[in-house]
């Protein structure tokens, strides 16, 4: 009993279909605070729709997702504030730097003075030379930390990425390990896809293996 | 990617109040206007030339509808009394049905994707988020509404205070059919309904198009209709009973689609973030291709939409090779989306709802016209490779080679469009020249360049623009009208035939210019 209620995240029964052909039939798992989860599994497996399952960016068949006990809706107030996503519909404002996009997070969640949390995550990231860079000019290695710091700047208690090692050099794949080992220790939760074994055997507690559905 | 000190991790406890909307949006507009690269009076100038243009083109085309409104209303035969009682029937029907489609199409209620990210994703009240977006769809159905049906009305010669009535009535009427979209995006099950009712409205406008087109009524009966042109002794008398009505009819419609467009915004929060987000990337596409004035670009937009949320379909084996393997892929493409087909097939009513109504000589427009749109839609295939060097190259075919193989599908389908189309234009050469005019023109536009901004460019008041910028538009509807021109100047059968012959013979042989 009490080990379901330190349940962050829930996943029953899974399934999702695209047309009449399922592509994730019967998913479960439990994710607790301060744990990870790696889905791993070759392309078209199912692993982005998983994660989009979760954020409500997909709409489940059958099954239920529940965070901290409740039905898990991207519309709920909430959920927005507690999840933090890094998937594929990242884009940018054109007009506003790195730094203001940040910032703009940040105050969103309620930060109203974000300058010196910008300024640390962008140091962190390794972004802080590129701070009054607007987005066109950012390299897709840049584009990518800059998503990656989205996660960073913002109160999250549960961590939903996409293949977060994509697009990173050795450097900053070995970074993201050990941030998101701290991301663990302070209690979030982290459920993630992953095709490098190094970063999943380094961060997951457990690992989901997702096979293509004939 | 280090930090001297180790990472910093964050509490949910160290962020505070979520602020509101409009103290975000303030926080944008201040930040956006330290990058603003243009000053004040260059944004006014632009400003007045928006509105400048706008009060020219709305006094020109409001001098036009007052003039055709003083034709129209003398017109005393039995064809005009009739398309004057039937167009309603067709139109209120049509206006409602293409509502809820375009509605639904974009959203209703869209954002970009970088604020679905930056915004819409944070726990910011989603419903005063969306509020702009939502009213602003508002006023845009209520003005175009309006200003159709005022333009519909007044053509058909009615009174002016029944243009005002029926013009406020339809736009309440499509703020109403705004709402119900706002409330159909809401779920996926609420649209596909939504979809089915649209198609219904749309074959309630066909059933009075098929009875106007199919009816025998006497040609040049003078029954005189009742209609009084706009003048200004109407607007005179300053509370008439007319005026009155009018004014009551006004305040209804105004409470009723304040309630309800009130209510409606009440339950923005129950929108996602993929449905708003899904109409502004297409909204983003559309406004890309309006940018460069770009018909076929719009389409493919469209097209792409629809493809994208399909998702899936049932894959074929191929038949042949070569020309006919590819000609067997083209009509298995086609007949994936039927509904082009249903459309294009329904659109057969215009010529025959023309020629019902009593107006001979516009029927071979009308029919080129509607026949253009019925087979443009079927020639997606030439459209991406025509767009696409690589797909060409793939092929391993020369493109003119591939012009004419993808053309084949889409030209059996205009000359079947064209055959059913003969007893309303009642001359066999002239429908030839129909089907020649449709397909050489479907051609040509399908197969155009994108403007390239790569090369020489041509200064104009709103800057730089590839030449032929302008001509985009036009492009199709030209040699449409190439293959029309010798029926509607009444040349002889021989020039009839002859000169979209050639039309057709250049466009298939000459090898279209690559982007």
């Amino acid at each position: 009993m009490s080990k379901k209620a330190a349940a962050r995240l829930v996943v029953q029964a899974l399934q999702h279909k695209y047309g009449d052909r399922p592509v994730i039939e019967g998913l479960t798992f439990t994710l607790d605070a301060g744990q990870a989860i790696a889905l791993v599994g070759p392309n078209g497996a199912g692993k982005t729709t998983v994660l989009k399952c979760i954020v409500g960016s997909a709409d489940p068949a059958a099954g239920k997702i529940l965070l901290d006990g409740l039905p898990i809706d991207e519309r709920a107030e909430v959920v927005r504030r507690d999840v933090a996503t890094l998937l594929d519909d990242l884009d940018f404002f054109p007009d506003l730097t790195a730094a203001e996009h940040l910032d703009l997070l940040a105050r969103a969640h309620g930060n109203p003075a974000p300058e010196d949390l910008v300024d640390t995550t962008l140091d962190d990231i390794g972004l802080l030379s590129a701070a009054d860079q607007l987005p066109g000019s950012l390299s897709s290695g840049q584009r990518r930390r800059l998503a990656l710091a989205t996660a960073l700047v913002r109160p999250r208690k549960l961590m939903v990425l996409d293949e977060p090692e994509a697009r990173l050099d050795t450097g900053g794949v070995a970074w993201l390990s050990n941030r998101l080992i701290e991301e663990k220790k302070s209690g979030t939760s982290i459920l993630f896809a992953s095709h490098d074994p190094a970063l999943v055997e380094a961060v997951a507690d457990s690992v989901v293996t997702l096979t293509p559905l004939p | 990617m280090s930090s001297a000190e180790g990472p910093v991790v964050f509490d949910p406890a160290d962020f505070g109040a979520i602020p509101s909307s409009r103290s975000l949006r303030q926080w944008m507009r201040t930040t956006r206007r330290r990058h603003a690269d243009r000053s004040f009076w260059q944004v006014f100038e632009d400003v007045y030339l928006v509105v400048f243009t706008l009060a020219m083109v709305g006094a020109t085309g409001g001098n036009v509808v007052r003039q055709l409104n003083t034709s129209a209303s003398q017109c005393s035969s039995f064809s005009c009394h009739e398309l004057a009682a039937y167009l309603p029937w067709i139109l209120v029907p049509l206006l409602v049905a293409t509502t809820l489609r375009v509605l639904l199409s974009v959203g209703p209620v869209s954002a970009s994707r970088a604020a679905g990210f930056w915004l819409l994703a944070t726990p910011v009240n989603r419903t005063a988020l969306l509020r702009p977006a939502y009213w602003l769809v508002m006023v845009s159905v209520a003005v175009t509404g309006a200003v159709t049906s005022f333009v519909a009305w007044a053509l058909l010669g009615s009174q002016w205070q029944s243009i005002w009535e029926g013009s406020l009535l339809t736009a309440a009427l499509l703020v109403c059919a705004a709402c119900v979209t706002v409330w159909a995006q809401q779920t996926s099950l609420r649209i596909k309904w939504t979809l089915r009712v649209a198609d219904l409205l749309l074959v309630a406008a066909a059933i009075p198009a098929v009875w106007l087109a199919t009816r025998n009524g006497p040609s040049n009966n003078n029954t005189q209709l009742a209609n009084v042109v706009i003048s200004d002794a109407d607007a005179q008398a300053l509370l008439t009973s007319g005026t009155s009505r009018l004014l009551v009819v006004g305040l209804i419609c105004l409470v009723v689609v304040l309630v309800l467009a009130v209510l409606t915004a009440r339950t923005l929060s129950r929108l996602s973030r993929t449905t708003v987000i899904a109409g502004g990337e297409l909204l983003a596409g559309l406004a890309g291709a309006a940018s460069s004035l770009d018909i076929s670009m719009l389409a493919d937009v469209v097209s792409g939409r629809h493809w994208r949320t399909k998702g899936r379909a049932h894959s074929r084996r191929g038949r042949g090779s070569r020309g006919a393997a590819m000609v067997h892929r083209e009509l298995v493409r086609i007949l994936r989306w039927p509904r082009r087909l249903v459309i294009g097939f329904a659109l057969l009513v215009v010529p025959y709802a023309v020629a019902g109504a009593g107006f001979d000589v516009l029927v071979p427009v009308a029919a080129g016209f509607a026949g253009f749109v019925a087979v443009r839609p079927l020639m997606d295939g030439l459209r991406s490779v025509c767009r696409s060097i690589g797909l060409a190259r793939a092929l391993g075919m020369d493109l003119r080679e591939l012009r004419v193989i993808m053309a084949v599908v889409p030209g059996l389908f205009a000359a079947l469009w064209s055959l059913l189309a003969f007893p309303a234009i009642g001359s066999g050469v002239a429908t030839f020249a129909i089907a020649a005019g449709m397909l050489s023109g479907a051609v040509r536009q399908a197969s155009a360049r994108p403007p390239s901004y790569a090369g020489p460019l041509v200064a104009s008041p709103m800057g730089a623009i590839p030449p032929g910028l302008f001509s985009q538009p036009i492009r199709g509807f030209d040699l449409l009208l190439v293959c029309l021109a010798p029926v509607l100047l009444g040349l002889s059968a021989m020039w009839v035939l002859l000169i979209p012959a050639f039309v057709l013979t250049v466009m298939f042989s000459v090898r279209p210019k690559t982007a």
